[in-house]
């Protein structure tokens, strides 16, 4: 099975016919060619960007099948990826269902708009039984400001099993409860704290380990990764160059182990046209690096939440607001809607089979 | 740095030490062709290399929220909270200043934030019960000296404010010889002070609370418009060494800040939007800190006994566990006590009926 994987032509991959015909014509016939390079040498040696190069390298690695599927086979794969709610409904809807899994998602904002406020609400969030149309995942918190607090998150558990308590409609749910505690949400978020870059790598190298130990992880959440790098400001082409590694190790660690990756950013000033702009903080190149990218901002005393990069789905801006229950929705009435999973409720989906486990 | 510390192959040492790689965290910052190249070692030799960098790197193993609610981390979280000596002051920040973590109090000269920068610098010497970490405190002024007769007159009224401590106790107390003071001019003194004194008297537990008043008064006069880059980095590396010292000492910093005048709301409005003022130094330092608190002064002055004091108020703009929110202060000869009924008439009949709701000192009229 290896050997025959490893003669796989580059012409097999399931990649723009250009970008194929570039690496063929530059000697990669195969896969194994261009498998121990890295984005930069791939790049350089076939004369492509480095955003194919490393489309490139993914597609080659990442040994899926590759006979052609229908669309409606690759919904139904997406459909069993789940969504990650966060309460605000609005902002779910125009996710389509929330933050999803096997993506990287970044939140970018201003300090105090309420990025860490929404982290720990997806970490909550996450744990919410199947039969409620939650994943029952376990979540890596990865701190590097120390804007984790404990106490917070027990607000936000607190609110998130009164709240499932209130839907629960059958016996299935009710049992489903008695393990969705306070208690049991708190011994499933998973607390690292990184005081630098270096460690906050060392922490990503360790990553694997920890994923594979923990077949249950359904959300990996880093608060935030501006901060330890923007400390770095002698060597920016080191800063660059590290970011990319990191970008590469998130996207592969979202969709090879089947996890939501959720980042924050901040937000720094440029120049722009003679007149001064906000724009999320470490550069163009980072920016590639999540597949969706969520901006919080604040207009007069609202906060807002908009969709600013999304391939699948149209920009889109909600409004939102924290309370001591958590991230919610801006009009706050006491809506109890069915969380059951979508499957059931969606008519047009006669095709699709339940999933719930 | 001792390589045989990591248990790996010896081929694995040897190409590491021939490489010139001093240090784990050296290991971690190339990517694994780099380190392929550099070692000349084979892909699965250079992944245990990393994954045992990586080991050593890590300071502790991922701990779960329950565990550290259950306080089975003293370095983390632990949920200690640095109180203000005031207990409305105190439930507004639910508990006090969280003590791992930059708090900053920003507001405008005579608004009050050297006195409950005082205040805390005091309350931090009581036992962890009273609210405090019993340890001392470093104070680092930047501009104005030191207001050593306030806090001589704030030492000598601790129990009239403290009244939920026992008189023996704050006896006890040699407040004074635990209070450090240093002067930092400039940028460069700071650094030193940061880097040297702090943590010495961090690391010998003497002191658990260090306070910078202020940080803005260094970035002002020391650049010119036109040096903004240098100024910023030169903010994050002070952001750092502060970040640094809370989370290594479990130890609250207090930066105390100034404000500008804000002409037009900006889209990142992070002050409160009813204020024509915002704290200085800009997006760059805001995005720096973890607590956010401003202080205002009011139009209206408060009454009791034979003192009277302007009110301020104290306001949260940003924390990751508290609401914005705010709660009126007033600043007294024993300090700041919190005001429990928001707006005040000024004098009139309500002077005597606010007589009643503030928290009276023992023994007083």
């Amino acid at each position: 099975m290896n050997a025959v994987r490893m003669r796989r032509p580059v012409s097999s991959l399931s990649l723009g016919s250009s970008l194929k015909g570039k690496l063929v014509r530059a000697g990669f016939q195969f896969v194994t060619d261009m498998q121990d390079l890295n984005p930069e040498h791939l790049s350089a040696e076939a004369g492509v960007s480095q955003q194919e190069a490393l489309e490139a390298l993914q597609a080659a690695s990442s040994g899926h099948t590759v006979a052609p599927v229908t669309a409606l086979e690759l919904l139904q794969k997406e459909e069993e990826f789940r969504n990650i709610v966060t309460f605000c409904s609005p902002l779910d809807e125009a996710l389509g269902g929330g933050v999803p899994v096997g993506k990287v998602t970044e939140i970018c904002g201003a300090p105090g708009v309420g990025k860490t406020q929404l982290c720990l609400q997806l970490a909550v969030d996450v744990q919410v039984p199947a039969v409620f149309g939650g994943l029952g995942g376990q979540v890596l918190f990865v701190d590097t400001e120390g804007g984790f607090q404990v106490q917070r998150l027990v607000d936000l558990a607190g609110a998130a099993v009164h709240h499932c308590s209130l839907l629960a409609e059958d016996e299935e749910q009710r049992v489903a409860m008695t393990t969705f505690t306070v208690e049991t949400i708190l011994s499933n978020v998973f607390l690292v704290r990184c005081r630098d870059y270096v460690e906050l790598l060392a922490e990503l190298h360790l990553l694997l380990d920890f994923l594979s130990d923990r077949p249950r992880l359904r959300l990996l959440v880093i608060d935030s990764v501006a901060f330890p790098f923007l400390h770095i400001h002698d060597d920016l082409s080191q800063r660059t160059r590290l970011l990319q590694g990191l970008s590469l190790r998130l996207i592969a660690a979202a969709t090879d182990h089947n996890i939501a990756v959720v980042t924050t950013n901040h937000m720094t000033t440029r120049l722009r046209s003679s007149h001064v702009q906000l724009a999320p903080a470490l550069g163009d190149l980072w920016g590639h690096a999540p597949s969706i990218r969520l901006l919080l901002r604040w207009e007069e005393s609202r906060r807002l939440a908009s969709i600013i990069k999304s391939p699948g789905h149209m920009d889109a801006t909600v409004q939102y607001q924290i309370t001591c229950q958590g991230f919610r929705d801006a009009d706050q009435s006491e809506r109890p809607q069915s969380k059951r999973p979508r499957t059931q409720t969606d008519q047009s989906a006669s095709s699709r089979e339940n999933t719930r486990t | 740095m001792n390589w045989d510390q990591l248990q790996l192959k010896p081929r694995i040492i040897s190409a590491v030490q021939r490489a010139h790689l001093k240090s784990f965290r050296e290991v971690l910052v190339f990517s694994e062709p780099d380190l392929q190249k550099m070692t000349g070692l084979s892909r699965p030799d250079v992944q245990e290399l990393l994954h045992a960098a990586a080991t050593a790197c890590r300071t502790r193993q991922p701990i779960t929220a329950l565990q550290l609610q259950r306080g089975e981390c003293r370095r983390l979280e632990s949920g200690l909270r640095l109180g203000t000596g005031c207990p409305v002051l105190d439930q507004l920040l639910r508990g006090g200043l969280p003590v791992g973590g930059v708090t900053e109090l920003a507001g405008e000269s005579g608004a009050g934030k050297t006195q409950l920068g005082l205040q805390l610098c005091l309350s931090v010497q009581y036992p962890v019960e009273h609210g405090g970490l019993s340890a001392g405190a470093l104070y680092i002024c930047t501009e104005d000296p030191f207001p050593i007769r306030r806090l001589q007159q704030l030492i000598s009224e601790q129990t009239s404010l403290r009244s939920d401590v026992p008189p023996s106790l704050i006896g006890r107390l040699r407040f004074s010889d635990n209070i450090y003071l240093e002067h930092a001019a400039d940028l460069d003194s700071l650094q030193v002070c940061l880097s040297r004194r702090a943590a010495l008297l961090l690391a010998q537990g003497r002191v658990r609370l260090v306070v910078v008043d202020s940080v803005a008064a260094l970035f002002r006069c020391e650049f010119q418009p036109g040096d903004w880059l240098e100024r910023n980095k030169q903010l994050l590396t002070v952001s750092s060494m502060v970040h640094h010292l809370s989370h290594e000492f479990t130890t609250p910093v207090v930066c105390i800040n100034q404000v500008t005048d804000v002409f037009h709301q900006p889209e990142s409005s992070s002050s409160s939007p009813s204020s024509s003022v915002s704290p200085a130094l800009g997006l760059a330092w805001a995005n720096q800190v973890t607590v956010r608190l401003m202080m205002r002064r009011l139009q209206v002055t408060v009454s009791r006994g034979d003192q009277s004091s302007a009110l301020r108020r104290l306001e949260v703009v940003f924390a990751p566990h508290l609401a914005r929110s705010s709660r009126d202060v007033a600043v007294w000869r024993e300090g700041l006590r919190g005001v429990l009924d928001p707006v005040l008439a000024p004098f009139g009949p309500d002077v005597a009926q606010q007589e009643m709701v503030l928290p009276l000192p023992l023994g007083s009229v």
